[in-house]
């Protein structure tokens, strides 16, 4: 039994997401596919490690953790393919295919190649896209916020910067602001 | 879990039994175990033990997989809990989902339960005000409904009675419509909230804010140690369920202090089918229960049974106790059983912002919410064109604000530096619904659940009076707002369906009048006179107070009234 619970706290600390939410592997690596199950979206490994560079490039590595050590792009990719409508999936998953090429029209260059300011600038760019429904700007926007989001809420985060506290054990209505 | 293997009538006989385990039903257990009577509590769910069985209470935002959402194909198939206010990722495991157990809606009404040991107790918004003598003679001032069989006095010292034990938090305001009752601290009201008390105060006679008065131990006394219970930590995860006992369940309260009697037997996974009348002694011998895991049928008998399914099962099981000196339910002589329900309207929001007080800030957490303001709508005397009235929550806080516009490091800092802004301020409104012969529920006679039982039919919809004092409130409230030099004030109708307020009450309304009511002044059926109803079945009224401390009082009162009658042998 001991055994047992070593060995599931071992895999648990495995798969452990933005120090916290758990998601099941895919069994193989090597088929290509997104490194954790999905239900709903399919990505591939190659969209799956653009995901992870462009969440780095929104919350880089300093001298902290940045999203690819945190894994924020496993995090979004889980929260887009459990909680967003089917609407919204698809266009995430055009988006996110489609990214390369938008960026390359832009930039002149791929993702991949482009320097940390060139990327930044284009991500700006998509930014200040206004038709609601186009792809590259939906998969931005949700990437965007689901990063934001599993950052604030991850275990480095919230107990090493803005440290979420489980017991307060107090309260006061006239604290100095 | 005693007596899973009962093979012999006396086995099945105790001398009380207790349909179901939430607030009212736990403290029907706590009277009658610890006055030596040996008593069977039953539950349709599962067993919920104090502690052990918060799988989510001590978790970190970031352990929960969704962070606390309920992921899309969950809430598609679970559309009417999933409106639900406090339905999360931490709390699902104790809200009972659609489909498991189906009901008809003759009208759209959104009906949230919690089936297991505790019921809803485990995740009610723990808001506690006594009812006052302007909400108990309001029917027969207003004629809005039949006169309750009872006034404030009689029920004032159970009101002291249940409030010692459980604990409630609050100041005595000294308010005629809202009694003071026996209280722990007050959790404070903060900066902005003390600035909207008191140009109420300045510039409305007879409209205040208190600090809300909550079942929570800011101050715990000897009684709710010995409880095992301690002090209230603020961690307002409250619907997790406490493992300091901070809040009021009877999971961490009623039921433990029951169980330590050696009376009690409580059996989960136990659907009531039916009261079981005996036409012979013309009275409930017991009560019909399918076990949910072996779908065995099973007869309990007891001297005495307390109803406290919670107010719309309560019906249900009435209405289905059926025999040939109550073809209609049990009790149910008149036809009116299952008519006159109410409920609560929160429909009505209103938010603001306020520039001043910018020197504070609040830190920690308030369980308690923030303020309470009590009904100021025809009180004293009728003053509008509607009947009856609305109190009303108050809350401020300073809202921090990230800047998430840029890219890169300068999006990395910028979060974590996040900016304090104005206060924000809201309010919604709890207003009173009137008790009407068309907003019924019935049994639906085609259709039954997993265990047999017929399945329960809702038709309850607001009515023009709802509509007039959403209104007013909106009025009201942007003058008072207003006049607090509140800025960028919103109201919203929320537009949600009866019922998502989980305040449904009546059906089986007391009175005085056996034609016009179905239980008397001591909650019991006036036809069926060991048959009690304490749970919110009972209300002739709904007043705009939240219901559970009323329930509370009337089940200890009701529970020391049926001993005594036990004793004198008149049950």
């Amino acid at each position: 039994m001991d055994k047992l619970i070593k060995r599931r706290a071992a895999i648990r600390n495995l798969l452990i997401i933005a120090g916290g939410a758990m998601v099941l592997p895919a069994c193989y690596r090597n088929s290509g596919k997104a490194s954790i199950a999905l239900q709903n979206l399919t990505i591939s490994e190659d969209e799956e490690n653009l995901l992870a560079e462009l969440t780095e490039t929104l919350i880089p590595e300093t001298t902290t953790p940045g999203a690819k050590s945190l894994k924020l792009h496993l995090f979004v990719l889980k929260m887009v393919d459990d909680c967003y409508t089917a609407d919204n999936q698809k266009l995430f998953v055009e988006g996110l295919k489609g990214f390369n090429d938008h960026f390359s029209k832009q930039a002149g260059t791929s993702f991949a190649d482009a320097s940390p300011e060139k990327r930044q600038e284009v991500l700006k760019s998509i930014q200040d896209i206004k038709q609601k429904d186009d792809p590259v700007k939906k998969f931005y926007d949700i990437t965007k916020s689901k990063t934001i989001q599993g950052y604030l809420s991850s275990k480095y985060v919230m107990t090493n910067i803005v440290k979420y506290e489980l017991v307060p054990g107090r309260y006061n209505g006239y604290f100095p602001a | 879990m005693a007596n899973l293997t009962i093979d012999s009538v006396k086995e099945r006989t105790f001398d009380v039994i207790v349909i179901g385990s939430g607030a009212s039903g736990g403290w029907a257990a706590k009277e009658f175990t610890e006055k030596g009577l040996k008593t069977l509590v039953l539950e349709r769910g599962r067993p919920v033990e104090h502690v052990k069985d918060y799988p989510t209470t001590n978790m970190f935002p970031y352990e929960f997989e969704h962070r606390n959402e309920i992921p899309r194909k969950e809430q598609e198939e679970n559309p009417i809990v999933n409106r639900c206010y406090a339905y999360h990722e931490d709390t699902r495991h104790f809200f009972v989902k659609d489909a498991e157990h189906p009901y008809v809606q003759e009208k759209p009404f959104d009906w949230i339960r919690g089936y297991q040991v505790g019921g809803k107790s485990l995740l009610w918004a723990r808001q506690t005000q006594r009812w006052s003598d302007f909400d108990f003679e309001g029917p027969a001032r207003d004629e809005f409904a039949v006169d309750w069989p009872i006034r404030y006095k009689d029920i004032a010292p159970w009101y002291s009675y249940v409030e010692r034990f459980a604990g409630i938090s609050g100041n005595k305001d000294g308010l005629a419509e809202l009694p003071d009752g026996e209280f722990l601290p007050a959790f404070p009201l903060n900066a902005a909230e003390d600035h909207f008390k008191n140009a109420l105060k300045a510039k409305f006679p007879n409209r205040y804010l208190i600090s809300a008065r909550c079942a929570h131990l800011s101050k715990p006394n000897q009684i709710h140690f010995d409880q095992g219970r301690v002090q209230c930590q603020n961690r307002v995860l409250c619907q997790r369920g406490c493992p300091f006992g901070g809040y009021f369940s009877s999971n961490a309260s009623t039921l433990p202090w029951a169980q330590k009697t050696g009376n009690l037997t409580l059996r989960p996974f136990s659907v009531v089918h039916s009261i079981i009348y005996d036409e012979g002694k013309g009275k409930a011998t017991g009560v019909k229960v399918i076990d949910t895991n072996t779908k065995e049928e099973i007869d309990f008998f007891a001297r005495v049974v307390f109803v406290n399914a919670s107010a719309l099962n309560t019906n249900l099981i009435l209405l289905n106790s059926t025999s040939n000196r109550f073809p209609q339910g049990l009790g149910n002589d008149n036809g009116l059983m299952g008519k006159y329900v109410a409920f609560h309207n929160y429909s009505a929001t209103i938010s603001a912002e306020y520039n001043g007080l910018l020197e504070y800030k609040t830190d920690g957490r308030n369980p308690a919410g923030g303020g309470y303001i009590p009904r100021f709508r025809n009180v004293f005397k009728q003053e509008t064109d509607f009947l009856r009235g609305y109190a009303a929550a108050f809350s401020a806080r300073r809202a921090e604000s990230r800047n998430s516009k840029g890219v890169g490091e300068e999006l990395k800092n910028s979060l974590v530096k996040p900016e304090l802004g104005p206060w924000q301020v809201g309010s919604h409104m709890m207003g009173e619904t009137i008790p009407k012969e068309n907003n019924y529920v019935r049994l639906d006679k085609s259709q039954k659940d997993a265990w047999g039982v017929p399945l329960i039919s809702v038709k309850v919809e607001y009515d023009e009076n709802d509509r007039q004092i959403r209104k007013d409130y909106y009025e009201q409230m942007r003058e008072m707002f207003e006049a607090a030099g509140f800025t960028n004030i919103k109201t919203r109708d929320t537009d949600r369906n009866p019922g998502l307020d989980i305040h449904e009450m009546g059906g089986v309304r007391m009175g005085h009048d056996p034609k016009t009511s179905l239980l008397n002044g001591w909650h019991q059926l006036h036809a069926c006179k060991n048959v009690f109803v304490t749970d919110g079945a009972c209300m002739t009224s709904t007043g705009t107070q939240n219901p559970t401390l009323t329930y509370m009082a009337f089940t200890a009162r009701a529970a020391d009234y049926a001993m005594n009658e036990m004793k004198k042998q008149n049950l």
